[in-house]
């Protein structure tokens, strides 16, 4: 699970732990997890999806309590950056 | 007292009533221990078994992953809980195929090094153990390294679960040589060649029943097509068979004579006595039950689901994946 104690809730930080989570999902390492390549073609079937946002949701909740993915929001996240962007605006202080 | 194994009471066509039947007659007839997850309201007289209270249930078509996530208090997600948590050696339901995957990956989570966790279906053989099929149905596209490791885990399984020294494992494709199939048999050919593993090569449909090879390896896809046409199959002849048997007093009579040997090997064909399918590569246990299975099929589903934890099947697949974790 990714460190995020002392990472400020930047772009650059959310991209981190989406990538580190996805890539460990997939038995991959980070380096292949390209950020505007479909989540498919990365090879994250819906349900490698539904583990990437619970490992997110447990991640950021560390830091920002009740923090929560809407299931209804799934669909339009088609790959790292969308999942990224979605994330940074639900953020606070992002 | 050995841990119980976590059943879902609400799961299936025939729950909870059948389910709970299936329960006790594990109780009663084998002597396991079992534990009953469901909504007290809704699951009736328990039997005397031990009951899990949750609020909600997982329907058979709620879509799986979002309905794991929506519903943590269903009975799917807190067996797959107690198994997580150390308080069920095992999960059994005849619920929501998908949503059952869903809870058991979310909750127990995948052994290290597994890509995708896959479904195991026995295939029975007439004169020694069952034949292992991988992948039922739970990743439609596969990779080839995807399919390497269904075959190690599925070769750890049989090789624990049913006493096999070296199970050998043959992969599904249009032709016993190297060079036919698709891009991806061809290329998970070589791999499985190159894997250390009892490769005995390309098997095909013809030779599933009953199969050359301890293990079949194939894509989710092709392997729950082959497993259906299967079970019609089956169904088919079988209707043939009864069909002929009652067309005239000559053949009846034949019959009385031959339904005593007809039935059991029926029987053997059936889900029903098989006790379902396993979930491999997850770090925990869980049997997927047929989702009409009746009393008989919940009782060997259970049984099915003991054997695996006594014969350390999660330990074997772990150290199949990760041997340098032994």
């Amino acid at each position: 699970m990714s460190d995020v104690s002392n990472a400020a809730f930047d772009r650059a930080a959310i991209l981190t732990i989406v990538t580190n989570e996805l890539a460990q999902i997939l038995e991959t390492s980070p380096d292949e997890i390209i950020e505007d390549v479909p989540f498919a073609d990365l090879g994250a079937d819906s349900l490698a999806l539904i583990e990437l946002v619970e490992a997110i949701e447990e991640v950021l909740s560390a830091q920002v309590a009740g923090f929560h993915i809407d299931d209804e929001d799934l669909e339009n996240l088609v790959c790292v950056r969308d999942a990224v962007d979605y994330v940074v605006a639900k953020l606070p202080n992002a | 007292m050995t841990l119980p194994i976590a059943l879902d009471a609400m799961g299936g066509d025939y729950a909870p009533d059948l389910v709970i039947k299936g329960a006790r007659r594990a109780v009663d007839e084998l002597g396991l221990n079992v534990t009953l997850v469901g909504v007290p309201e809704l699951m009736g007289d328990p039997l005397g078994l031990p009951v899990v209270a949750c609020t909600e249930v997982i329907a058979m078509d709620d879509e799986p992953g979002s309905s794991v996530r929506k519903k943590k208090d269903s009975s799917l997600v807190r067996c797959a809980e107690l198994v997580r948590d150390g308080h069920a050696s095992a999960m059994v339901s005849a619920g929501n195929t998908g949503a059952t995957m869903a809870s058991a990956l979310l909750r127990m989570g995948r052994l290290p090094g597994v890509i995708r966790p896959c479904i195991a279906t026995p295939i029975p053989n007439p004169d020694r153990a069952p034949s292992t099929m991988v992948d039922a149905g739970a990743n439609a596209e596969c990779t080839p390294e995807m399919l390497v490791q269904f075959a190690q885990l599925a070769a750890a399984f049989a090789g624990a679960r049913f006493d096999i020294a070296n199970p050998s494992v043959g992969l599904l494709s249009i032709g016993e040589e190297s060079s036919k199939g698709t891009p991806l048999v061809k290329e998970t050919h070589e791999m499985l060649a190159a894997s250390g593993l009892n490769f005995f090569g390309n098997v095909e449909g013809r030779d599933l029943i009953p199969a050359p090879v301890d293990v079949i390896v194939t894509d989710g896809f092709t392997g729950n097509v082959a497993l259906k046409t299967l079970e019609g199959a089956f169904k088919f002849i079988f209707s043939l068979v009864m069909g002929a048997i009652d067309t005239n007093d000559e053949t009846r009579q034949a019959g009385k004579a031959l339904y005593p040997y007809l039935i059991p090997a029926a029987n053997n064909l059936t889900p029903e006595h098989q006790g379902g399918a396993m979930l491999l590569g997850l770090n925990g246990l869980c049997v997927i039950s047929h989702g009409s299975s009746n009393d008989t099929a919940i009782m060997n589903a259970l049984r099915v689901a003991s054997e695996m934890h006594a014969a350390g099947v999660v330990e074997k697949m772990r150290l199949a994946i990760r041997p340098d974790q032994s």
